[in-house]
């Protein structure tokens, strides 16, 4: 039975490989071992050992391309007793995705080998694996060490953790860095990124800032007007600041509005997303209805969408239907930053740190808790002074939150 | 680094294990009159191990019950009568007549509560004296404890000391449900600290005997002990062995394995029950596939009994199952070779 030659993964985070030289030709015969030819991959040059014993044929000839790991790059013709007491060749000859030869080789390991002798012949090394134990490999990845320069002294050159952290003091992380990583947009990513490129792309934004004393909001919130419970959650700055911005989005209809083909859609309804990260995840669910609700409800629908956002059982229709965001990053120590329009609507609301500041207050330097607020706007929707008449209301809101309930 | 396996605390009295046994059976009986013993000459003979002595005087023929030379029918009676709210502690003379029982504890006391809805229970308790180490060959030397562990209802207790012989004795007559207590014939004469009120060791769970940094040694019953001079000899070079002492096989105790695997990052799991398809493949597994897989630096080994019927000749008999030597030999090849 033809044995496949495959080029194998000799790095952990190999995809491909280019063959430099055949060290054999067609027709030659071949032993299970011997080298069979070199592989080049973007750190090394390795040799790849003959999978099996037998006569070499169709041999992929040496372009300088890269050959992707797994691909059949030649046939070994084994004679049918090499192959059937040799379980390992079939083993170490197969690809990824061909069940069938290893059904085989676990086939021919059942009827020529004591279950025992099967044993030994499977935990022969290939060539193209890694051996390390599962606490080296941990170590490896929580100190970025490429397991593929680390020597092993363990058991038949096993990695064993020592090694990994022998390896690391040695070698500065820089210096083990490795390859760059790809990794896949999730689904949740892949949307975002389309979004927001889309909205960068058509939208021209601008940018309107203004500190704000935070103080009055602080003390508000400090003091609520019943027990907290799991019924009543605490309301958050968030939850005030959306409870606060919805009630003077009302009377700013061009912040609560979108573009739809040659007109604007002024909103009826004031829906505000606020954007949350989980685990580096962005998802943006809608508080609905913003003025019509008490902040108690704002702050009780609000626990329940973070909730489903940590159990990632939030539904599409959690997040749909917003007609403006809050972005808050103050808790990371951001103090003001610009945010990108959510998509199609026509603003967005950052939120920097509130932090102790310097400020003039009636001929005196005082210090206030500060926070600075900035509104991407959409030009094309919104001038200049709207986008600052909106800011300066919601400076009012904030400072004088009378009656927050 | 306490090196013994039980430090007695000053004042406290030493028991034989057969000793700790005896005075948890008799404390068991004088509190609660439903408690009864039942077995092959367990009365007026006193136990094939002298285990129930001379409780046969203490408590008449009524609750000492001799019965004929029957397994099944000492285990078909005793689950009769637990259903009817007695709790029998049965006696099978060597573990190894279990096999004539199994009908009963298999088939019968492990399922009845399930079977009927909960309406039912089995508050019984079998005690098997098992183990090699006394010449009795094949048949009066296996260690078949791993059977009872793979079934669903029973519960499978495995003491090292007085102490625990005692008081997994004592839980196991609380429990509910079918206990099975395998005792080590070896073990009946050594002695260790019992306190004299009727205390509990709860089933379930491991005890730590000795910390250590290096590896962690499991076993139970006469390898816990075996395992824990095994490791008092290994720290004189270097080598710092944490021994646990499963002392429950069913339900076992996980999680004190795996956080002491996550501390030593190699594991070695002894055993006297056949090696293969045994209680040290169960363990190595639930640790394989736990959290703590992510921390072993060295493949998990398994010490176990040969694949053998257990010899008659006692060089033969004791190269079959687990010695301190092998212990020491494997936990050194695991520390400085890492192989199992």
């Amino acid at each position: 039975m033809p044995i496949e030659v495959i080029l194998p993964k000799v790095d952990m985070d190999m995809d491909d490989g280019i063959i430099t030289e055949w060290k054999v030709a067609p027709g030659d015969r071949v032993r299970q071992g011997q080298i069979l030819f070199d592989i080049e991959t973007n750190k090394s040059v390795m040799e790849v050992e003959s999978p099996g014993t037998g006569v070499i044929r169709d041999l992929a000839p040496i372009t300088g391309e890269p050959i992707a790991v797994g691909t059949v790059v030649g046939w070994i013709d084994a004679d049918a007793e090499v192959g059937a007491s040799s379980p390992a060749a079939a083993e170490r000859a197969k690809t990824p995705s061909s069940s069938a030869t290893k059904e085989d080789a676990v086939g021919h390991a059942a009827t020529s080998a004591t279950p025992a002798a099967s044993v030994e012949a499977a935990t022969v090394s290939p060539s193209d694996s890694i051996r390390a134990t599962p606490l080296a490999r941990r170590a490896a990845r929580m100190l970025d060490v490429n397991l593929a320069g680390v020597t092993g002294s363990g058991p038949a050159g096993r990695i064993v953790e020592k090694d990994v952290a022998a390896h690391a003091g040695r070698a500065p992380k820089s210096a083990v860095a490795g390859a760059d990583r790809l990794v896949p947009f999730n689904p949740v990513r892949r949307i975002v990124a389309q979004r927001l490129a889309e909205s960068a792309r058509s939208a021209p934004h601008f940018f309107v800032s203004a500190q704000i004393d935070m103080g009055a909001l602080q003390a508000a919130l400090r003091h609520p007007g019943a027990p907290q419970s799991p019924e009543r959650p605490r309301p958050s700055i968030t939850v005030a600041l959306a409870y606060l911005a919805g009630r003077v989005l009302a009377l700013h209809p061009l912040l609560n509005a979108s573009i739809e083909g040659d007109a604007v859609r002024l909103h009826a309804r004031v829906n505000i997303g606020v954007a949350i990260d989980d685990q580096g995840d962005l998802f943006v669910p809608v508080l609905r209805d913003v003025p019509t609700h008490t902040l108690d409800d704002l702050a009780r629908e609000f626990a329940r969408l973070r909730a489903a956002v940590r159990a990632r059982d939030i539904v599409p229709d959690d997040m749909r239907g917003g007609t403006f965001t809050i972005s808050n990053l103050g808790m990371y120590g951001v103090d003001a930053f610009t945010a990108i329009i959510n998509p199609p609507e026509s603003a967005i609301l950052a939120i920097g740190r509130t932090a102790d500041t310097p400020v003039g207050r009636d001929g005196q330097v005082v210090l206030r808790p500060m926070a600075t607020f900035t509104l991407s706007s959409d030009h094309r929707i919104v001038d200049g002074v709207t986008a600052a008449r909106f800011v300066a209301d919601l400076r009012e809101a904030i400072e004088h939150p009378e009656g927050l309930s | 680094m306490p090196t013994e396996l039980v430090v007695p605390e000053a004042g406290t009295r030493e028991l034989s294990y057969a000793e700790a046994i005896r005075e948890g059976l008799a404390q068991a009986m004088q509190a609660d009159e439903r408690v009864f013993l039942f077995g092959e000459d367990v009365g007026v003979y006193g136990g094939a191990f002298g285990v129930s002595g001379d409780l046969f005087h203490k408590f008449g023929p009524e609750r000492v019950i001799d019965t004929p030379i029957s397994e099944l029918g000492i285990a078909g009676a005793a689950v009769g009568a637990a259903i009817t709210g007695m709790k029998p502690v049965l006696e099978l003379q060597f573990s190894d007549f279990v096999t004539l029982a199994m009908e009963q504890i298999v088939n019968q006391a492990a399922k009845i509560h399930f079977m009927f809805g909960g309406k039912a229970t089995v508050p019984m308790v079998v005690r098997l004296p098992g183990g090699s180490g006394t010449g009795a060959a094949a048949q009066h030397s296996q260690s078949l404890e791993a059977w009872f562990a793979h079934v669903p209802g029973l519960k499978v207790v495995q003491p090292s000391t007085p102490h625990d012989a005692k008081g997994l004795l004592l839980a196991a007559i609380d429990d509910p449900n079918p206990v099975l207590i395998f005792e080590h014939k070896l073990l009946y004469k050594t002695r260790g600290p019992v306190p004299e009120e009727a205390y509990r060791v709860p089933i379930g769970k491991a005890a730590v005997r000795r910390p250590g940094r290096d590896l962690t040694i499991v076993g139970s019953s006469i390898m816990a002990i075996r395992a824990a001079a095994a490791a008092a000899r290994l720290a004189t070079e270097d080598i710092d062995a944490e021994v646990i002492d499963l002392r429950s096989l069913r339900p076992i105790d996980l999680s004190t394995i795996a956080t002491s695997v996550r501390k030593t990052h190699r594991l070695l799991i002894v055993y006297e029950g056949v090696k293969i398809m045994g209680i040290g493949a169960e363990i190595s597994a639930m640790i394989a596939e736990s959290d703590a897989f992510d921390f072993l630096d060295a493949p998990i080994a398994r010490l176990g009994g040969a694949d053998v019927p257990l010899p008659y000749n006692p060089v033969l008999e004791k190269a079959a199952v687990p010695q301190e030597d092998d212990i020491v030999a494997a936990a050194r090849r695991l520390v400085r070779e890492g192989r199992a």
